[in-house]
């Protein structure tokens, strides 16, 4: 699921280069780390947080089907 | 904003698919979701009484369908959100691609326009406003639409982002 985060923040922001995730890995919750340039924040957040809960969603979801607890942290 | 599957106010069909699809290969091979997808193109001109003509829509089916339709299709409408994002379009552009999955969406436009009439019968009887439950702006302008032409009401949307509801007064009141 690091690939997709991955993914989706490279399509949304402005500096895709700058994009990174680190996923640390705990016995049964991954934390995926996601950092992106500062001016790209509002980008994967999104209006009233819509983006952010949304990537949130799918990480809930496919959590499920991997038996694992996905958790995003955007980090500031 | 730069919309790079947008030519000349019309959205480039063959690339944009594209592009979806990678989104959506990338997401069923991430996420193990057993669940396959068509992509639809339709003309976007659609029957009169129609409120919504995607010209692009995506079907999934498969054992997961259940998934993305629990709580009032969260899974399914926060992937076709984030579709939309990815793809950079515009959100005067957002109703021409729909994401859908066991005729939910054309089952939630009949219930939102049911419950819009019966809400407006409701205003003209006790003349006092009725206010729905929050929606997303796409369910809101359902609403809107459906009662623009009938008589004796009037719509409005107040608050702020997923608060946001559509209240049906009754016209000519404040």
């Amino acid at each position: 699921m690091k690939e997709l985060v991955e993914a989706i923040a490279k399509a949304l922001v402005d500096n895709p280069d700058q994009v990174v995730v680190r996923a640390v890995e705990g016995e049964q919750v991954t934390v995926l780390e996601l950092r992106v340039h500062p001016s790209d924040l509002g980008k994967v957040i999104g209006r009233q947080g819509r983006t952010a809960k949304s990537i949130r969603t799918i990480l809930g979801a496919a959590g499920m089907k991997l038996k694992k607890r996905l958790t995003l942290e955007i980090l500031e | 904003m730069l919309q790079p599957f947008v030519q000349d106010g019309k959205i480039d069909r063959v690339a944009l698919t594209a592009e979806l699809r990678r989104f959506l290969d990338l997401l069923l091979g991430s996420a193990r979701f057993e669940l396959a997808y068509e992509i639809c193109l339709r003309d976007s001109v659609a029957a009169e009484d129609a409120v919504e003509s995607p010209e692009i829509e995506v079907v999934f089916r498969g054992r997961d369908q259940d998934v993305l339709l629990e709580r009032n299709a969260e899974l399914l409408q926060a992937l076709e959100y984030i579709a939309l994002r990815w793809l950079r379009l515009d959100p005067h552009f957002y109703d021409h691609v729909r994401f859908d999955s066991g005729g939910y969406r054309a089952l939630r436009i009949e219930e939102l326009k049911l419950s819009a009439r019966v809400a407006a019968e409701r205003v003209r009887e006790t003349r006092q406003p009725f206010r729905f439950n929050p929606m997303s702006s796409r369910e809101r302008r359902i609403i809107h639409l459906v009662l623009k032409e009938q008589p004796g009401v009037r719509t409005a949307s107040e608050g702020v982002g997923e608060q946001r509801q559509v209240i049906v007064y009754p016209a000519g009141k404040n």
